[in-house]
């Protein structure tokens, strides 16, 4: 064994590349199970590769048989109801394991430098990820995949200019029709691929940067506890725990995330009486109805989804643990959780009566959100700090005040010894 | 473990939303319980051969596939005639004839339970919402101005009785196309038991394993 490990290594970095991101890869011992999205995520990728590898073997891109296929996918092929449920439940828990990760992140502060590539490769992650389920959720070929598509590709006619053009040269055609199907199709093979590719980025930079941690510094050598078998084992837990969760949707409830409308075949000539997105595109698609104006409305959906990217420079406090000791900012995150909901809840339903303003003020709500976090960050700073910041806090700030001057003294002394 | 139960209380949360979302119809639909068994789904199939079978299609349901619900081959060879039992079960009227008599072709009814919402409910409800208007024609308080006929005569059912039979015969017909919309539903949720019941298993022997690991950090410090 050790002559062929040693054969390979000399080839291969594998007994380091297993050293450096599992054995001795340092993890924070104080994650909490909220650490566990990322590589929950992960795994949704796997198993939405997987079953989407084994539908395309039986589903046909084509506007005439696209519809029968599925459903032939449900009936006559072995366990074919088994994988088109995973992949249609599992479009909804990759939506839910990201948001919280998400969260997590915003709670936590945990976008904060080091770690703004992270958090920018994640964003990058995220929209690949819309695009991604955008796609696929054309390629069933039902009412509301129709007109979905065909609501949002007429976004695009909002851009100046080019939009009449852009809209066609999207769809191939007029209409969203079999060049729309097609093309759907082979892109929503192409971008899982991306996607994974974009992880091993996200991941080379989370092994440089190091995971963050509910302290929001990084914690001394004597903290740090290797990857395995520690966090290998808690991530299996977790991941039991989420396929249990996952199974009970793809068993017993499994079209409780797929619109019945989505059960009549496509018709062009006939409109649903209410187009809804998928759960997961709700909020956004509130935001794009709360302005009046076609264009203004694309361009603040676009930025509410974007506008994550900027909360490096947005959050302007130098107190770590994000949320953790600062009141402000977690009733902040909170309300705007609350926010986005009551916006989920705008964007489900029908364009009438008091949602109408309901779904304005939260749209404001929203974007007031980040438009004052700088100013709110700085002042709830300069107020805890009056007040007192905890003794724990005050010393981790000054562990890593520390941490960062030796960091630079040991660099001076190197750049001194160099000469 | 606090936090696994922060999780959950948000799962709960999210999952308790989308009951608000769901948005209702109208008219409401009535509380009804749609049994599973066989006997049930034949006599509904039955129902749908010889009543429903006149207009409309069954196009992802062979004559094979009634085996899946109890039919013998031989009650099968029966129903089908000379046609293969490899067919699909589809209406006895041409497209052209069903054109003329209505202005468009009936839909066809093999996903009907679920491309409704709440489809089981909105089937029966639709069946059992006829009624005659003061112009002595049928109308349908679920679907107003709706071009299917009251086949089962409910809405001139005069007595208690007559209109219990009916009902009975619209549980029937509905239980046959929730099995039609979904005929691998059996099997998924029998399959389903075993698959959760190995998670915890599994989960559950992780949980005790990530604890012994973990528990080598306190014996150092």
């Amino acid at each position: 064994m050790s002559k062929v490990m040693s054969w390979i290594d000399r080839r291969f970095p594998l007994t380091s590349f297993v050293k450096n991101s599992l054995t001795e890869y340092p993890t924070p011992r104080n994650l909490s199970y909220w650490w566990n999205f990322g590589s929950l995520a992960g795994v949704v990728l796997v198993i939405q590769i997987v079953t989407g590898v084994f539908l395309a073997m039986h589903y046909k891109p084509d506007s005439m048989l696209a519809f029968d296929s599925v459903e032939y996918i449900m009936r006559n092929v072995n366990y074919g109801w088994l994988i088109r449920f995973m992949h249609s439940t599992g479009a909804t828990a990759f939506f839910a394991v990201i948001f919280i990760h998400m969260a997590r992140t915003l709670y936590y502060g945990s976008y904060r430098a080091p770690r703004e590539l992270m958090w920018w490769t994640g964003q990058g992650l995220l929209l690949l990820l819309m695009a991604t389920a955008f796609m696929g959720y054309l390629l069933p070929w039902g009412q509301m995949s129709y007109w979905g598509a065909q609501v949002i590709t007429n976004l695009f006619g909002a851009v100046p200019f080019l939009g009449d053009e852009l809209v066609v040269w999207l769809r191939g055609d007029f209409v969203v029709g079999d060049a729309t199907l097609t093309r759907f199709f082979a892109l929503h093979y192409l971008t899982p691929f991306i996607i994974v590719a974009a992880v091993a980025i996200h991941l080379v930079a989370l092994h440089t940067v190091r995971s963050s941690n509910p302290s929001g510094i990084n914690l001394a050598d004597k903290n740090n506890i290797p990857f395995h078998p520690y966090f290998t084992v808690k991530d299996l837990y977790g991941l039991c725990i989420f396929l249990i969760v996952y199974s009970y949707f793809v068993f017993y409830n499994p079209n409780m995330f797929i619109e019945a409308d989505n059960y009549i075949p496509a018709n062009p000539m006939q409109t649903p009486v209410h187009i809804v997105p998928e759960w997961y595109f709700l909020p956004f698609y509130a935001i794009l109805r709360s302005v009046p104006d076609l264009l203004g409305g694309v361009i603040a959906m676009s930025i509410s989804v974007m506008i994550f990217a900027a909360m490096p420079f947005l959050d302007r406090s130098k107190i770590p643990g994000g949320a953790r000791y600062r009141p402000i900012y977690r009733a902040m995150f909170y309300l705007f959780i609350v926010d986005v909901l009551v916006l989920g809840y705008v964007g489900a339903k029908p364009p009438e009566g008091f949602l109408i303003p309901l779904g304005q003020i939260a749209t404001f709500f929203y974007f007031a959100v980040f438009v004052f976090l700088p100013i709110i960050s700085t002042y709830e700073e300069k107020w805890l700090r009056k007040r007192g910041l905890p003794a724990e806090v005050e010393q981790m700030m000054r562990c890593e005040e520390l941490q960062k001057c030796e960091r630079r003294q040991r660099k001076a002394d190197r750049r001194k010894s160099e000469r | 473990m606090k936090t696994i139960l922060k999780i959950f209380l948000l799962g709960a949360l999210l999952l308790s939303m989308t009951y608000v979302f769901a948005s209702e119809s109208s008219y409401p639909l009535a509380d009804v319980d749609i049994a599973e068994d066989e006997a049930s789904l034949k006599r509904g199939a039955m129902i749908y051969y010889n009543t429903c079978r006149l207009c409309h299609n069954l196009k992802y349901v062979t004559y094979k596939n009634l085996t899946e619900i109890g039919f013998s081959d031989k009650e099968i060879n029966d129903l089908r005639g000379d046609i293969l039992a490899t067919e699909k079960l589809s209406s006895t009227s041409t497209k052209k004839a069903l054109n003329e008599l209505y202005g468009m072709v009936p839909p066809d009814l093999t996903l009907m339970a679920k491309a409704r919402k709440q489809g089981p409910r909105y089937i029966y409800t639709l069946l059992t919402s006829y009624h005659e208007t003061a112009e002595n024609v049928y109308d349908n308080k679920l679907f107003p101005g709706i071009k299917m006929p009251d086949i089962f005569a409910y809405s001139v059912a005069l007595t208690a009785e007559e209109k219990t039979t009916i009902e009975n015969k619209a549980k029937d017909i509905t239980s046959f196309l929730v099995w039609a919309a979904d005929p691998r539903a059996q099997e998924r949720k029998s399959l389903g038991i075993y698959v959760i019941g190995y998670l915890i298993i599994l989960s559950t022997m992780f949980y005790f394993l990530m604890k012994r690991v973990w528990s080598r950090l306190d014996k150092e410090t």
